[in-house]
């Protein structure tokens, strides 16, 4: 049985002109690109387009690509610039919203038979915690939401919310405890 | 990690994101439309004239690409529409403020300046490739940038048809003229290989090579005193 390609392999064979080793990689990346120009532009169709046009132009610029890097960065520094070229102002931008609280409880594996549950009062109450949570991060300057959105929403290291943001590591570190900071004065202000 | 860190990233996780699309056909489209030009023409230094539009479009793009210039490390594209892009100050966006000395050492080549009443002492930095600096000439405020050839989508200028493009020569070098109308202006990193962030620049700009770097004027000047200012640059 033939191995996996890697992805320095994958690379190699899409800067080479292999289409079939891009497609591997878009489908490896589409789902992070898309929630990353969701997040940035605020808007599914502007994000939509954002990662599309971002993968065209990686496609063209793989020449320039350095062999040997992580190319998950360098994709999502594309991609942001996509979408940050679609922003939306603040009012007009979609607000993130909460999952229906039955979806979250299946993809966390609760709610199976013989399952503890918590209980009603419970999630509620942990779901309005959470929403409050959500509000204070829409309250932040566009900077630190951008910061917290991308290293924690979406879970990307450091380095890659730095390369998306097109700033230094030291800087998003720096931002993100600011960020902190300011979340945690505004959910006290709340209390 | 925090509390607060862990519950942020709980939040990500219960974020409602919109169902995420197949991009995979159009992607691959688009790769189809365009054939990958940068390794053979990473080198050519003549200024192209005039190229057809389709060649050049992919064919998602919302703006067909009417013309194609490039000189040096610099392109220009004639384009009906122009894409939405940030209006900045004259100084905005052109990277950090260093010392000549911090930006030489930065972008690893000297600074050429012309022979102006007030020397500039502060560089601004894109990135490790792009060094520009403020001049007063010719009672306007005007900057010049400057780029190794690292390729010719270095810098990038989108233009509407209304702008005037002029092949020009400055001390035997071939350059450009750009006049008229608004244009942006994006770039790519030496560095980090793709950054595209396009600013709207209403001033005229020449374009020219000089000593394997590409030079960029922009201000409310003339052909004639841009012309001037770059005969005088050493």
């Amino acid at each position: 049985m033939d191995r996996p390609l890697d992805e320095a392999e994958l690379v190699e064979r899409a800067r080479r002109g292999d289409l079939a080793a891009w497609e591997t990689l878009v489908r490896r990346y589409q789902g992070i690109a898309f929630r990353t120009a969701y997040v940035l532009a605020g808007n599914a169709a502007d994000a939509e387009e954002a990662a599309q046009d971002a993968f065209i132009k990686a496609h063209r610029a793989l020449g320039r690509f350095r062999r040997g890097a992580a190319l998950k960065p360098w994709l999502l520094r594309i991609v942001a610039n996509e979408a940050r070229n679609r922003r939306r102002s603040a009012a007009r931008r979609e607000r993130l919203t909460l999952r229906a609280a039955e979806g979250i409880a299946r993809d966390a594996g609760l709610n199976r038979p013989g399952d503890a549950v918590p209980s009603p009062e419970a999630a509620l109450l942990a779901r309005e915690s959470q929403g409050r949570l959500l509000a204070a991060v829409e309250r932040l300057s566009e900077e630190h939401r951008d910061a917290v959105a991308c290293r924690y929403l979406l879970e990307l290291s450091e380095e890659e919310t730095a390369a998306a943001l097109g700033i230094r590591k030291g800087t998003v570190k720096s931002r993100l405890s600011r960020a902190l900071d300011r979340l945690r004065e505004s959910l006290e202000a709340e209390a | 990690m925090s509390g607060l860190e862990q519950r942020l990233h709980e939040l990500g996780r219960e974020l409602a994101f919109p169902p995420e699309p197949d991009l995979v056909p159009r992607v691959l489209a688009g790769a189809r439309g365009r054939p990958f030009p940068w390794r053979a023409a990473a080198l050519a230094f003549a200024v192209v004239a005039v190229a057809v539009a389709t060649a050049f479009a992919v064919p998602q793009a919302r703006s067909a690409i009417l013309r194609f210039f490039h000189v040096g490390g610099a392109s220009v594209e004639l384009v009906d529409t122009l894409p939405p892009a940030a209006e900045r100050t004259q100084a905005g966006g052109l990277g950090r403020p260093r010392t000549l000395a911090e930006a030489e050492r930065r972008v690893g080549f000297r600074i050429l300046l012309p022979k102006v009443d007030h020397r500039p002492r502060r560089a601004y930095v894109i990135g490790s490739s792009v060094a520009t600096v403020l001049l007063r000439s010719h009672g306007a405020t005007v900057l010049l940038s400057e780029f190794e050839s690292y390729g010719e989508e270095a810098l990038k200028k989108l233009a509407v048809n209304k702008t005037v493009i002029e092949a020009v020569r400055v001390d035997g070098a071939h350059g450009l003229w750009l006049e008229g109308g608004p244009h942006t202006l994006s770039w790519i990193d030496r560095e980090s290989g793709y950054r595209e962030r396009p600013v709207l620049v209403r001033g005229n700009v020449l374009l020219w090579l000089h000593d394997g770097l590409t030079l960029r004027l922009e201000g409310r000047l003339s052909k004639a005193q841009a012309l001037e200012i770059a005969r005088r640059v050493r």
